[in-house]
């Protein structure tokens, strides 16, 4: 990826929560710097609490960092930034009174997007994620992973160049979670989006991404970044690679003392379970 | 469907009680007439229009109450729920209002607005008015966070925030809140005409029972009663059809 | 989530100044501008309390409607867990039993009110009989509920650990259904301060009725307000009372 033009430049950011002084007071994130270039797609790991999902949120202008900034294509994030980031998140953001083409249409309503052009482009984003036959269901209609393509339709409906997801595949269960990654590959090979996308999964973040930005335990800072190259669409034979395992075993070596950490910090550690 | 024989087989036992006890010997007829007349009376109630006046007072009072407490309760209800601050001035302000017996507000209703259906109107709006008020604060304030989030990140703005995704999101909490709101200022109203009143279905029960009329005053119970379970009926029913109009 | 400088005044604060401020509208306004014979304002009806107070009539028949509703209450709970248990705890009498329930505790009461009269006299038998009318339903199905929302893993959990019937009883669904008893008795008091007031107002010869009659025929606000006032604080403290117990022994549920 190298030469490529930088779109998303994370500069020192920081984020604590509580005033200075406070005992409760909480350093979730300290000095981050990144750049994400044009058409690359991140991962970012890390043990719970260490800030990805703020970091997440910094880039998309929906929280303020308390130092540093984020800027995408030369401009510095102040606030939500429709025009150019969409994001999927973690929960089930999906409004359960609504349709799902109903759902991906409001989101272009919220956007701007004229009332004429919302019908074809919410047919055509569901179409690539797979839900073609499902545009009249509820979202309680759906299945989990459903669910998660139907927000991801919602927010590439948005034709944004940037794509910010949480943790999107957290809550489906592992063989789900599989397919919906090997369908991502493709799908954002074909794109180009420029993507972040925040995970607990080594297998995942090794699978999908170009670049994995290890983050420290709290306060979050980056520890490393490792680098996968590899061309997209990623085939299912690069999940049983041994590059992919020797990758994966890096990740798990850069983490484990880090995931100990807070787990000593929250007091979960003890008799071992695992 | 053997739950239902069993259901039946209970009433239908509590029927042949109710017609034992009154046989010659039983209770006396003042205190539990025998049910054969009660049925005679209530089906000259449903054939004849002598009930029409004391209904159309009563129901007049209701519906009155009811629009008043609903569109209290929801505008006041929207306002408090615009500030995080003012719900947590207001709301344990009307749920600490709410655990006082309302009814105990009954007598100065009278002083106030007389025996007519002033004070009939007046107690059923303000007992009417707190489950509309909670429900409108808890649906609008509780709304999850993470619809609001996602829908900002689309880039909604407040207008369409609040159509979008409060209202619907809410819509059911209130709706529930205004089920509960009919249903009360009709009970509350049929308790204040049981009190003191110059007509109503309240009214008629308690001078046939000042007039030892007991069997009249059984169908007329039966008639109120009837009239309850239908109204509960109807008001579920619209309830469910309003949340499934707004999904 | 960033700091942001919140109101001066925290909630509560805020909360009193509201009260405090319609207690001063409502002062304003009574004395300047209402009828005397239909409306007082508040710092007379505080005066009035002394008068009730000193009335050993009144204090009388407060303290009879507090021993109705306390009465009420004890017995509702009393037999309203009894019934929900013996209902609850098995299959058969809850189909048969509990439909017949909910359609008593759908009838509006009110009407039933003239007959409790009629039957217990105008003295605290019906109060106290019309009160239970109330209580007992809303506790007969809490318990009811409390016993069906059992969860069946805890109780396979015990029985795979060899627990005796006894054993389950004492030590799964009787501390599984203090919650839904102690949430019984909150809303078994709203149920019963609300039947015994029904009662004790519609009744006009005797008791509280006679005198908020007597109050408003003799066009004497304060007393009335003040009568009124002291039955609203027993009410609450009761009620209270029982909300506090609730949050107390529930606490294991909210985890």
């Amino acid at each position: 990826m190298s030469g490529a033009e930088t779109v998303i430049r994370i500069d020192g950011v920081s984020q604590a929560f509580g005033a200075p002084g406070d005992p409760r007071r909480v350093v979730a994130l300290e000095s981050a710097s990144l750049e994400i270039a044009r058409g690359e797609l991140l991962s970012l790991i890390g043990p719970s609490g260490c800030g990805k999902s703020t970091l997440l949120n910094i880039v998309g202008g929906l929280a303020t960092p308390s130092t540093g900034q984020v800027t995408i294509a030369g401009q510095v994030v102040k606030g939500p930034s429709p025009q150019k980031v969409a994001f999927v998140f973690q929960e089930n953001t999906l409004f359960p009174w609504r349709t799902v083409i109903d759902n991906v249409k409001l989101g272009m309503a919220f956007q701007g997007v004229p009332k004429s052009e919302r019908d074809d482009r919410a047919q055509e984003s569901l179409k690539a994620v797979g839900l073609a036959d499902f545009t009249e269901h509820y979202p309680s209609q759906l299945s989990g992973g459903m669910k998660q393509r139907a927000q991801l339709a919602r927010a590439l409906g948005l034709q944004t160049e940037i794509l910010l997801m949480d943790e999107p595949f957290a809550a489906l269960d592992e063989q789900t979670r599989m397919v919906l990654g090997e369908d991502l590959s493709v799908l954002l090979a074909r794109t180009g989006k420029t993507i972040v996308f925040v995970t607990h999964s080594l297998v995942e973040a090794v699978f999908l991404a170009d670049r994995v930005a290890v983050l420290t335990a709290r306060p979050g800072k980056i520890k490393k970044i490792i680098s996968v190259e590899e061309a997209h669409p990623r085939k299912s034979s690069f999940m049983t690679s041994p590059k992919l395992s020797a990758l994966r075993n890096e990740l798990y070596e850069l983490l484990h003392d880090e995931i100990r950490k807070t787990m000593t910090l929250r007091g979960e550690t003890g008799q071992s379970h695992e | 469907m053997s739950k239902r024989l069993v259901q039946l087989g209970v009433l239908i036992a509590i029927l042949v009680a109710w017609y034992v006890a009154t046989l010659p010997g039983g209770v006396h007829p003042l205190l539990l007439p025998p049910p054969i007349p009660v049925f005679r009376n209530f089906g000259v109630l449903l054939t004849t229009s002598s009930i029409w006046p004391d209904l159309f007072v009563t129901v007049r009072e209701w519906v009155t109450a009811f629009c008043l407490a609903s569109t209290a309760g929801c505008l006041i209800g929207y306002l408090v729920s615009r500030s995080g601050y003012a719900v947590r001035v207001f709301d344990p302000l009307f749920a600490g209002l709410y655990s006082v017996p309302a009814i105990l507000l009954f007598p100065l209703y009278l002083l106030f607005f007389g025996l007519g259906a002033g004070s009939k109107i007046a107690i059923g709006t303000t007992i009417a008015f707190f489950p509309v008020v909670l429900n409108t604060i808890a649906g609008l304030s509780y709304v999850d966070k993470a619809y609001i989030t996602a829908a900002k990140s689309m880039g909604a703005n407040s207008a369409q925030l609040f159509w979008s995704v409060m209202m619907p999101a809410a819509f059911p909490v209130i709706l529930t809140g205004l089920r509960l709101g009919c249903i009360v200022a009709f009970l509350s109203i049929l308790g204040g005409e049981t009190i003191s009143s110059l007509a109503g279905l309240g009214h008629r029960i308690v001078s046939l029972a000042e007039n030892m009329e007991t069997s009249q005053m059984f169908a007329n119970i039966l008639f109120a009663v009837a009239m309850a379970i239908i109204i509960n009926g109807l008001v579920s029913f619209a309830e469910a059809r309003g949340r499934r109009g707004f999904q | 989530m960033s700091e942001r400088r919140g109101p001066l005044l925290s909630p509560g604060i805020t909360r009193l100044l509201v009260i405090i401020g319609l207690l001063v509208l409502w002062e304003v306004s009574a004395r300047f501008y209402a009828d005397p014979l239909f409306l007082c304002p508040p710092s007379q009806a505080v005066m009035a309390l002394k008068h009730i107070f000193s009335e050993p009539k009144i204090v009388k028949a407060i303290e009879i409607t507090v021993y109705e509703m306390v009465t009420a209450f004890l017995v509702s709970v009393a037999f309203g867990m009894t019934v929900g248990l013996a209902i609850g705890l098995h299959g058969f009498t809850k189909q048969a039993i509990l439909p017949v329930v909910l359609l008593l505790y759908a009838i509006p009461q009110a009407t039933i009110l003239p007959l409790f009269v009629l039957s217990f006299g105008i003295g605290p038998a019906a109060k106290i009989a019309f009160g239970i009318s109330h209580g007992i339903f809303p506790v007969i199905v809490t318990t009811v509920a409390g016993v069906q929302n059992l969860r069946a893993p805890l109780l396979t959990a015990a029985k795979s650990m060899g627990a005796s019937r006894f054993q389950v009883f004492t030590s799964i669904i009787f501390p599984h259904m203090i919650p839904s008893f102690f949430t019984g008795m909150r809303l078994g008091m709203t149920a019963v301060l609300l039947g015994v007031l029904l009662a004790e107002l519609y009744v006009s010869t005797a008791g509280i009725g006679f005198y908020t009659r007597l109050f408003a025929e003799s066009f004497s606000p304060p007393d009335l307000f003040a009568l009124i006032a002291v039955l609203a604080a027993i009410a609450v403290t009761l009620n209270e009372g029982c909300r506090t117990m609730e949050r107390r022994f529930s606490r294991w549920h909210a985890m």
